[in-house]
C-alpha cells in the first residue's frame, strides 16, 4: 500500500515475516556448537529426513492454494497408506514391487476418505481447520474399528505374524524390513560420507514439478481463484464446492503416496500409532519453513523440512547436555511443534482481522468521500 | 465429446494402475526356499546326503550345509536360479551345478530336497511346502492405542 | 432440513421441529444408552452396580464440562484450551502437596492455590481469543497443547521434593502418575456417602458440582450473565447497547478457566490419582462432545446440556464396555468411544446454522 518505506523498515518487515524461520535458525545455531555432533552424522540425518518426510510435506500445499488452510486430515491419507501395506505385508509383496503395489492400493482407500472429508469440510466452511483436525481424529476411531476388530474376522488376513494371537486384529507393529529401505537404496550414491537416495529425492522433485505444472491448468487457477474469495469464484462460474473437494482428495491421496515412502524408510510400523501425529508434524514443519495457513511454498517445504529436522536431531541431545535429562529434550521439540503451529495460527487470524478492519476502514473513507 | 474424452482418459488410467498392480503382484511375490541336505525317500528309493553343499544366488553365498542341514534363501517372483558346489564324501573335488527352478505363486516357503533334485527327479518329488510349526499359545499381545503419542523419535 | 420447515399438521410439526431442536445423532445416543441398559441384565452383569458406575464417572467429570458454559455463552465457542485450566488445577494439586497439606485441607488448599494461576492464565488465554475473534477453537486446540508439552517439561524441572510425587533417587521431576489417597482422594465422594446394596451414591461430588452449577446458572442471571450471553448472541448488538465485549469475553474465559482448574481437582479425588504430562491432552474432547450430547450448540449450552450430556456421554463410556464384553466378549468400546464423541463434535462443527456466526 504504502511504497516509500525506509529500509529499516523494510528489514523489519522481513524479520517479521521471517520470524519463525529465523527463530530456528538461532536456536539450531546455539545447538549445534553443544551437542557436538559430526557434520557428516548431522547431514546423513538430516539427507534421510529430507527424503523420508518431504513428500508427505508437499501433499499439504494444494489445500492451502484452495484457501482450505492447514489439512490436518492428512492423516487420513496415511491411514489409507497403512492398511494397504498391511495387506502388501500379508500377500508377501516384497522389495519395490510391494512399494509400487502399496502406493496404488492406497490411491483408493484415500481417495474415498478424501472424498469424504472434503464433503465435511465444504459443510463447515471457515472452520476447516478445526473440522479436518477432528476428522482425524474421528478417523482413528474407524481405522481402529477396521484393523482392530475386522481384519482377520471379516477382511481376510493370511498370516499369523501379522495377525494378533487371538485370530483377529492387526499386531501392533507390522514389520517392513522386506520393503526397508528398497526405494532409497535403488539408486543411491555415496559422497563424502553422506548417503544420498538418489530415486527418493527424485521422486519427490517430480512431485514438485508436477505441483509447479498444476498452477497452471485450469484447475489449479480455480483453487487459486477460490482460495482467493469464494464468492468472487462462484460469481465466476467456478463450481466452489468441487474444487474444494478436489483439493482435498487430491492433498489426501499425495499424503497415502508419502506415507509408504515414509514407512519404507523406516522399516517398521507401528500399526495404531504411525499416523496419529504425522500430520502435527508434517505441519509444524511445513510452518518452520516460513508457510503460513494461506500461504506456503515448494521452498518453504524444503527449507522447513531442513529446520525442523535439524532441530528434531539437536534437540535431545542438547537437552540431555543442558539439563542432564534426555527426556527434556524430546518434550522440548514436541512443545516447539505445538508452539509453532499455535504461533502461525495465531499470527494468520490476526491478519485476516487486519484485513478485514482495513477493507471497513476502506470502505468507510469511500463513503465519506462519496458523501462530500 | 469432451466429457467422453475425460471418461475415457479416466478409464484408461484405471486400467493403467490395475494392470500394474496386478504385474506387481506376480514379479513381487516373496518366496523363502529352503535347502534341504538330508536323506530323502522317493518310492521306497534313498537319496543320500552329501558331505557338504553350498548354495549361491548371484555372487552370494546363501547356505553351507553338512549333512542333515537345512540352509534358507528369499525369492521375489515364481522363478529362482542358484548354483549350488556339491562335495559328495569326504575328500571329493566339489561338483558345481547350475539350477531353475519355479516356485509356485502360493507357497510362502518352498522346501528343496537336495538330493532329490540332483538325482533328477520330477519336481513333486523334491518340492515339498513349508509348514511353519505351530507357535504355543502366545501371550495376548497388548495393543496400546494412544492419540496422543508424544514420541516423535521416530519422526 | 429445509422440508421441516414446510407448513403442514401444526401438531406433527411440533413433533419435528422438537426431533429437530434435539437432533439425529442426540437421540441415537439416548436410544443405544437405553438400548444398552435394557440388555445389561441379560448378559449378567449387575444392574445397580452399572448405575453406580455412570453416577461415579458422572461425578468426577460434571466439572470439567461445566467449564464449557461461559465460554460458549460468551460466543468464544468451544473450549477446545481446556487444558490450560487443567494446567492450572494440576498446579494447585501438586503445590498443596508439597506443601504438606493432607486430607481434605489438601483439596481445599489445592482449591486455592489453583485459583490465582487460572486467573493468570485465564487473563492471557482471553486477552488472545480477543486478538483473533472467529478463529478461537482451532487456536484454542493448539494453545492447549503448547500450554501442556511446556508443563511436560516444567513437571521435570521444577524443583518439588515431596516423595509421594517426585522421582525416587534422582530427585528430578515428578512421576506420571501418583495416588493421592493420603490427600484429597475421595474427599467430595465419601462426604455423605449413601450405599444401599450396590448402589453407591457419592453425595458430596454431586451436592458439590450442584453448588457450582447453581452458581454459574445464578451468575448468569445477573447483569453481568444477560450482557454475557448477548455478547455471544450478538456481539454487534451488544456493543451498540453499551457492552465492553472484550472484558466480557475475557471474564468468560477467566471463568471457564478456573473452572476447568476446580474440574481437574474434582475428577483427580474421585480418580484417585493425579496425572500429569500428557494426561491433560485427552480432557478437552470428551469435555466438549459430552456438552454437544448434551444438547449445547457452539454458541448455546445451559446447564441442562451439562448434566444431560454427561451422563448421556459417561454412561455410554462405561456401559459399552460390560455389556459388550458380556454379550459378544467383544470389548470396542475404545474405539466406540472415540468414534462417537468425535462424531458429535463433527455433527456440530457441520450444522449451517452454526457454520456462519
Amino acid at each position: 500500500m504504502n511504497s516509500n518505506k525506509t529500509s529499516g523498515q523494510k528489514l523489519l518487515g522481513f524479520l517479521a515475516a521471517n520470524s519463525v524461520p529465523i527463530m530456528f535458525i538461532l536456536i539450531i545455531a546455539l545447538c549445534i556448537p553443544v551437542v557436538g555432533f559430526s557434520p557428516t552424522f548431522l547431514l546423513n540425518e538430516i539427507v534421510t529426513r529430507l527424503s523420508r518426510n518431504a513428500f508427505l510435506i508437499l501433499s499439504l500445499l494444494i489445500p492451502i492454494m484452495a484457501g482450505m488452510g492447514l489439512n490436518f486430515g492428512m492423516t487420513l491419507g496415511a491411514m489409507a497408506a497403512e492398511i494397504a501395506l498391511i495387506f502388501t505385508s500379508d500377500w508377501q509383496i516384497w522389495g519395490i514391487p510391494g512399494i509400487v503395489l502399496a502406493m496404488i492400493l492406497s490411491i483408493p482407500i484415500s481417495a474415498a476418505l478424501g472424498v469424504l472429508c472434503g464433503r465435511i469440510l465444504n459443510a463447515a466452511r471457515g472452520r476447516e481447520m478445526i473440522t479436518s483436525y477432528i476428522i482425524s481424529f474421528f478417523m482413528n476411531g474407524v481405522y481402529q474399528l477396521v484393523v482392530l476388530y475386522m481384519m482377520g474376522s471379516i477382511i481376510p488376513i493370511i498370516h499369523n505374524n501379522i495377525k494378533l494371537p487371538r485370530g483377529y486384529g492387526v499386531r501392533s507393529s507390522v514389520d517392513l524390513t522386506r520393503i526397508r529401505k528398497c526405494l532409497d537404496n535403488l539408486v543411491a550414491v555415496n559422497i563424502a560420507g553422506v548417503r544420498i537416495p538418489v530415486l527418493t529425492i527424485l521422486i519427490i522433485v517430480a512431485m514438485c514439478l508436477v505441483i509447479v505444472w498444476f498452477r497452471r491448468t485450469k484447475l489449479g487457477q480455480d483453487m487459486r481463484a477460490v482460495g482467493q474469495d469464494m464468492e468472487v469464484a462462484r460469481a465466476a462460474g467456478i463450481d466452489v464446492e468441487r474444487t474444494r473437494l478436489i483439493s482435498i482428495v487430491i492433498s489426501t491421496v499425495l499424503a497415502g503416496i508419502g506415507m509408504v515412502i515414509y514407512l519404507q524408510n523406516m522399516g517398521d510400523m507401528a500399526t495404531y500409532s504411525s499416523h496419529s501425529q504425522i500430520g502435527m508434524f508434517c505441519i509444524a514443519a511445513l510452518l518452520v519453513g516460513g508457510a503460513s495457513v494461506d500461504k506456503a511454498s515448494i521452498g518453504n517445504v524444503f527449507l522447513g523440512v531442513i529446520l525442523f529436522h535439524t532441530m528434531f536431531i539437536l534437540a535431545p541431545s542438547a537437552g540431555a547436555k543442558i539439563t542432564g535429562n534426555e527426556v527434556i529434550g524430546e518434550y522440548f521439540r514436541v512443545f516447539v511443534s505445538y508452539g509453532v503451529i499455535t504461533v502461525a495460527l495465531i499470527m494468520y487470524e490476526t491478519k485476516k482481522r487486519r484485513e478485514k478492519a482495513g477493507i471497513g476502514q476502506q470502505l468507510a473513507a469511500a463513503q465519506k468521500e462519496e458523501g462530500k | 465429446m469432451k466429457n467422453k474424452r475425460r471418461l475415457l482418459f479416466r478409464a484408461l488410467t484405471v486400467c493403467i494402475l490395475v494392470a500394474v498392480a496386478a504385474v506387481m503382484m506376480v514379479i513381487g511375490r516373496g518366496h523363502t526356499i529352503y535347502f534341504d541336505n538330508k536323506t530323502a525317500t522317493v518310492d521306497g528309493q534313498e537319496y543320500k546326503a552329501f558331505q557338504r553343499v553350498e548354495v549361491f544366488v548371484g555372487e552370494e553365498r546363501v547356505a553351507r550345509l553338512a549333512k542333515r542341514e537345512r540352509g534358507m534363501a528369499s525369492c521375489v517372483g515364481q522363478r529362482f536360479s542358484f548354483t549350488m558346489d556339491v562335495t559328495e564324501n569326504k575328500g571329493d573335488e566339489p561338483k558345481h551345478y547350475e539350477y531353475t527352478v519355479s516356485v509356485p505363486y502360493g507357497m510362502d516357503g518352498m522346501v528343496v530336497s537336495v538330493p532329490a533334485l540332483l538325482a533328477g527327479l520330477p519336481e513333486e518329488a523334491w518340492r515339498s511346502e513349508f509348514v511353519p510349526q505351530v507357535v504355543q499359545e502366545e501371550e495376548e499381545e497388548e495393543v496400546v492405542t494412544d492419540e496422543f503419542d508424544m514420541d516423535g523419535s521416530e519422526f | 432440513m429445509s422440508e421441516l420447515n414446510k407448513t403442514g399438521a401444526p401438531a406433527a410439526d411440533k413433533v419435528r421441529e422438537a426431533l429437530r431442536e434435539f437432533g439425529l445423532p442426540r437421540l441415537i445416543i439416548a436410544a443405544f444408552l437405553l438400548l444398552m441398559f435394557i440388555i445389561a441384565p441379560f448378559t449378567g452383569t449387575n444392574l445397580l452396580s452399572q448405575i453406580t458406575n455412570v453416577i461415579n464417572r458422572f461425578s468426577w467429570n460434571a466439572v470439567l464440562v461445566l467449564a464449557m458454559v461461559p465460554m460458549v455463552h460468551s460466543g468464544c465457542g468451544l473450549n477446545f484450551g481446556l487444558p490450560v485450566g487443567i494446567i492450572a488445577g494440576l498446579l494447585g494439586a501438586t503445590l498443596s502437596i508439597e506443601w504438606g497439606f493432607s486430607g481434605p485441607l489438601s483439596f481445599l488448599m489445592a482449591m486455592l492455590i489453583a485459583t490465582p494461576f487460572a486467573i493468570v492464565f485465564g487473563l492471557a488465554y482471553g486477552w488472545l481469543l480477543n486478538k483473533i475473534k472467529g478463529g478461537e477453537m482451532m487456536i484454542a486446540t493448539y494453545v492447549g497443547f503448547s500450554v501442556v508439552s511446556f508443563f511436560c517439561m516444567m513437571w521435570l524441572v521444577l524443583p518439588y521434593k515431596k516423595p509421594d510425587m517426585a522421582w525416587g533417587f534422582e530427585g528430578t521431576g515428578l512421576r506420571t502418575t501418583f495416588p493421592i489417597d493420603k490427600y484429597y482422594g475421595g474427599v467430595l465422594s465419601n462426604f455423605l456417602r449413601i450405599q444401599i446394596g450396590k448402589l453407591v451414591i457419592p453425595t458430596g461430588a454431586l451436592l458439590f458440582f450442584a453448588l457450582l452449577a447453581f452458581l454459574i446458572w445464578a451468575f448468569l442471571h445477573t447483569k453481568t450473565g444477560t450482557a454475557m450471553t448477548a455478547v455471544g448472541s450478538n456481539p454487534v448488538f451488544a456493543r451498540a447497547a453499551g457492552i465492553d465485549v472484550d472484558k466480557i469475553r475475557m471474564l468468560s474465559v477467566v471463568m471457564s478457566t478456573w473452572l476447568a482448574a476446580i474440574g481437574i481437582l474434582v475428577y483427580e479425588q474421585g480418580f484417585g490419582f493425579v496425572q500429569l504430562y500428557n494426561a491433560p491432552f485427552n480432557m478437552a474432547l470428551p469435555a466438549v462432545s459430552a456438552i454437544l450430547i448434551g444438547g449445547a450448540t457452539a454458541n448455546k449450552a445451559s446447564i441442562t446440556n451439562v448434566v444431560i450430556g454427561t451422563i448421556l456421554f459417561q454412561g455410554i463410556v462405561t456401559m459399552t464396555p460390560t455389556v459388550m464384553n458380556g454379550l459378544i466378549n467383544l470389548d470396542i468400546s475404545e474405539v466406540l468411544r472415540m468414534v462417537v464423541s468425535n462424531g458429535m463434535i463433527l455433527y456440530a462443527l457441520t450444522r449451517k446454522t452454526e457454520a456462519t456466526r
